[in-house]
Formats: structure tokens, sequence, C-alpha cells
């Protein structure tokens, strides 16, 4: 399996990484406030 | 444990070390024990790299602390997407273009011998002391929750992962990691939707009580150099940490060193960039469920076997009378936890609602109160930390999985903990025959020769790592000081690096600017212990750099024409 090239990769990075922080920042402000 | 859950464990060690004994097959020269030949797929060595990241800590200790202190700890992970990001433009292309086997054996083509020996030296040192860690870690919980003597614990751990490692070398630690990876993951995921069906409140109220107690915290935006965790902690002091333990540190290094291309190296690590925040959130919203579940089925007052037996042993009265006031506590805990659910179903309104969760915050203080008297007395009887925490998860899982997932998870710690330890061995070994044996002792040689040399040289690695496990209770002070003196160095050594990248650094920068690097650091650490740990990597790399680039200037002792 080749590997993805760098951009595509680092945009998934990116994409991943937002959505991440965008659940847990969610889960804060609708539960721990 | 049920005779099943110990067949799965059975099971999966049979197929794990059977695998490495198979992969060892073909390997006859050094590239192919140590790099594999340079040529294992991108996913693979992705997936190698996490796993070593991930140690059997992080399953019992980590999913303990998600309980007590809820997800905030995931901040200390913000830095690493960042880092590999870096890595992936800077690093990587320097070091796998480089054709070598270590990270330091780059520093004598860019520098001189003596920074290579230095680094390579204090990388034995740190993580020779902390594989023994990693080793006892898990055995210390399984001895005390299974009653084995802890030379046991250590065998269960230490034998399969030596033997693989030392027959099958890198492919070996590669292949398991990779199905390691797949059982620590799977594991995971059962966990959590057992714990999902085992509540009695819907989730989105057990979520309002779990926020309620504070376990949903996330950010702290505070810009606070003595608190550990927070957002700017975590995003750089998190980044420096993580530029050195995946840029430096041979145990990480060397596995991306296995990939067939750059290019495939690159996508190896930001492998880890996409999943290591998802995963370490979900390790430690496990940690928050079993502290959930915990609300409506009566808690041990110490989840550690062995404390709550010394405890009792020492003064029967006082235990007991301690455990009736917990219970109370607990089963008052639980009729407030439930009330908060019944008020929100009756549609009582948002006063009612939030004056539930007021008092039922006032009984889960008054529960971890007790709980934390229960811990102070458990320091004074045994004289050691409780680390109560480490044994919230493996109590949990022995006391309420149904069958076979007891053995599931059991089988995801000895993966976790069997997957660094085999890194950590393999890359140790690297380093001591590469950086050591073939570059001073005997630079000539056949690859037979070597290649037995490299085995020995991993048998002696994984016999000293189970030696310091079994005393890890004796040595637990040296090692205390010898991973302080880790932390030192850390962020120095890739101060190291970085100048390496930099065309106008000299060798004497490099090397003078590493002793400065650490100097400061252990000042740092002597004179301002409050600090907290993530930012000494800053000091550390920024120190290095700048002494680093000062004595590199022009008019420096040592001039091109020396250098």
């Amino acid at each position: 399996m080749a590997s993805p090239p760098f951009r595509t990769t680092l945009t998934r990075v990116l994409v991943i990484q937002v959505i991440t922080l965008a659940l847990l920042w969610l889960l804060q402000s609708r539960y721990a406030s | 444990m049920h005779w099943i859950n110990w067949a799965i464990v059975g099971v999966y060690l049979v197929y794990v070390v059977g695998d490495g004994l198979r992969r060892a097959r073909g390997t006859t020269n050094i590239e192919g024990y140590f790099l594999a030949n340079r040529n294992l797929p991108w996913w693979a060595v992705g997936l190698s790299v996490m796993a070593t990241q991930l140690s059997a800590i992080t399953l019992i200790g980590t999913t303990g602390q998600g309980a007590t202190d809820g997800l905030r700890f995931v901040q200390f992970y913000f830095g690493l997407p960042i880092a590999m990001v870096i890595l992936g433009v800077t690093l990587v292309p320097f070091l796998h273009g480089a054709k070598i086997y270590t990270a330091y054996e780059f520093l004598e083509r860019r520098f001189d011998a003596k920074t290579r020996s230095l680094t390579s030296l204090l990388f034995l040192l740190s993580r020779g002391m902390s594989c023994g860690t990693i080793v006892a870690a898990p055995a210390v919980v399984f001895s005390a929750i299974f009653g084995w003597d802890i030379v046991w614990s250590v065998a269960l751990i230490g034998v399969p992962t030596v033997t693989y490692t030392v027959i099958g070398g890198v492919q070996a630690v590669t292949w398991a990691d990779v199905k390691q990876m797949v059982v620590i993951v799977g594991a995971l995921v059962a966990i959590v939707v057992v714990l999902l069906f085992r509540l009695p409140v819907p989730l989105d109220d057990a979520l309002r009580i779990a926020g309620s107690a504070g376990r949903l915290r996330v950010f702290d935006f505070s810009f606070n150099l003595t608190e550990t965790y927070t957002f700017w902690s975590g995003i750089i002091g998190g980044t420096f940490l993580m530029l050195s333990y995946f840029g430096t540190d041979q145990s990480q290094v060397q596995r991306y060193l296995t990939a067939k291309s750059v290019d495939q190296a690159r996508s190896s690590l930001l492998m880890s960039a996409y999943w290591k925040i998802p995963l370490q959130a979900l390790i430690l919203l496990v940690g928050v469920l079993v502290f959930l579940f915990y609300h409506f089925q009566a808690p041990p007052l110490l989840y550690n076997p062995a404390h709550e037996r010394q405890l009792r042993a020492a003064d029967p009265g006082a235990y007991v009378a301690l455990e009736e006031r917990y219970r109370a506590a607990v089963t008052e805990r639980e009729e407030f936890a439930l009330a908060t659910s019944s008020f929100r179903a009756q549609g009582r309104g948002p006063a009612v609602d939030e004056a539930a969760l007021g008092a039922y915050r006032d009984r889960e203080a008054a529960v971890t109160a007790i709980r934390g008297e229960a811990l102070g007395a458990v320091e004074r009887v045994t004289g050691q930390a409780s680390r109560d925490v480490n044994f919230i998860m493996p109590r949990f899982v022995l006391d309420h999985l149904p069958l076979g997932m007891a053995g599931l998870f059991l089988a995801a710690v000895l993966a976790a903990a069997m997957s660094s330890i085999a890194a950590e061995l393999n890359s140790l070994s690297t380093a001591t025959v590469v950086d050591f044996y073939k570059r001073w002792a005997r630079p000539t040689g056949t690859d037979a020769h070597y290649l037995k040399v490299s085995k020995l040289a991993t048998a002696c690695w994984g016999i000293f790592a189970c030696v310091v496990a079994t005393q890890a209770a004796t040595l637990g002070s040296l090692i205390e000081v010898v991973n302080r003196f880790g932390s030192f160095f850390y962020g120095s050594i890739l101060g190291v690096f970085i100048l390496a990248m930099i065309g106008r650094a000299k060798p004497v920068g490099a090397f003078l600017g590493l002793i400065a690097g650490m100097g400061t650091v252990a000042a740092v650490s002597y004179f301002y212990p409050q600090v907290a740990f993530l930012w000494h990597n800053v000091i550390g790399a920024v120190t290095v750099v700048s002494v680093g680039m000062v004595l590199s200037l022009p008019r420096s002792p040592e001039s091109p024409a020396a250098a």
C-alpha cells in the first residue's frame, strides 16, 4: 500500500485534530460549565 | 480469574511469540535485524510508533487518572500533531536519507565522535533504567491483584518479550506491535460498550453528573508555569517534548528508519498525529465511565487489595469504621446522583436541576474526602505513596466485566507493556552495538559476528530490565533519580539535533551547548522545583541552540579551518 501524498496526509491530520478538539470543547461546554 | 480468561491470555502470548520467531527467518545481517532492511510498509511502522509510546501504565494508570482527575490530561498530547508535522518536514528526511542505524550516528557525521558518544550514552542510561520501570509498573499491579511474587509477574511480561525481541529483531518487534495495537484498541472499545450498557441512567444525565464532578473539564487556558497540564504547557512544552521523543530518541527513530522511503517514514509518523489525541481521549473517557459506573455499584474503599489487607491488619477497628463511613457516603452519593436524573426526567426546571447537581457535588466531595483519609493511612502504614489510581481499572475489570473480557484486557495490558519494552530493548541493543561496540571496540567484523553480538546485547538489556523491575521497590528512589536526570537532557538533545540542521553550527558549539543545556535544566529543576517538567524541554532546547550558536560564531575558538 503506497503512502498518501504528504499534503493530503497533512490536511487529514488537521481535519481530525480540529474535529477532536471541537468535540472535546462541546463536551466541556455542555457538561462541565 | 476464570480459566477462560487465562486461556485468552495464553493464546495471545503463544501467538505473539510464535509469530515473532517465524519473522526471524531470513535475518542474516544487522541491517535486517535492526532495520528490517529498510523495507517495512508505512502503516505497520506507524502502528509500531504508536504501540511503542503506549505502555501498560497508559492502560492502567491513565484510565485511573481519567476516573479520579477527568479528561484534562489529554492536553499533554496537544503538541504531538504539531511535533509530527515539524519532524516530517525537518528531521525525518535528514535521518532517513543519511542511511544510518542510530540517530546519534548522524551527529558524528555532522559534528564529531564525542557528541555522538555522549548523546548515545545518555540514551542508554535513561532508557536502560526506564525499560526496567516499564516492566515494573504492570508487574507490581499484577502482583498485588493476583497475590504473586514480583518475580513471577516480571517473568510473565519479560520472558516472552525478551524471547521474540532477541530472536526476531525489529521485524518481530514491528509485526508484534501491529497485532498488539489491534488487541489494545479492541479491548478499549469493548470496555466502553460494556460500560455504556451498564449505566442505569441515560448517557446525557450520566455525563452531566461526570461534568458536575469536574471529570469532563478538558481545557485549562491559564498560563501557569507551575501547573503541569494546561493548554499552553501541552502546546508549547508538549511540542518540544514530542519533538525530542520522536525526533531524537532511538526507541522511536529506529521505528521509522525501517520504512521503505522518506515519504513512508513521514506517513508513519503522521499516523500518530492522526490518532494519538482521539485515542488518549478514549482512554481517559474509559476512566470517566468507570468513575460513573462506581456511582451505581459499590466501589472498594481501596482498589489495591494488598494495601487493603495491610491497612486492615494494622488497625482492624479503625479500618472497619472508615469503611462504614465510606459505605454510607457512597450510598448517599448514589441516591443524589439518581435524583439528578429523575428530576430532569420529571421536568422540574433548570433551578431544581442545578440544586440537585449542587447537592450531588457535596456528596461526591464527602466520598473523595473519606478516600483521601484511607490513602493517607496507607502511606503512613506502608511508608510508600499509595498509587491506588493504578488499581482502579484492573479491579473494575476483574470484578465486573463479563467472562472473557478480563482476559482480553489483561492481554491488552501485556500487549501495551510488551510493545514498549520490545522497542526499547531493540533500540538499546542497536545503540550499544552500533555506537559503541562497532564504533570503538571492533570497527571491522563479519555480519554474522555483529548479528551474534546484537542478539547478545538485546538479551543482556532484557535481563537487566527484568532485574531492575524485580528490585523496583528497593530501587524506587534510584529509578526516580535516573528519570529526573533523564528530564534534564531530553530537551537538550533536541537542541543538538536542531543545531545539526543549522549550517553554521560547529562541533564545539554542539558539545558545550549540550552540557550548558543540561546544566541549565538541572539548575532550574533545583532552584525552581515548582516549574512543571514539560517546560524543562523548552528551556533545555533553547539553551543548547543559543549557547551552541554563540560558540559557533566565526570568532569562536574553533575556526572553520580547524573544524
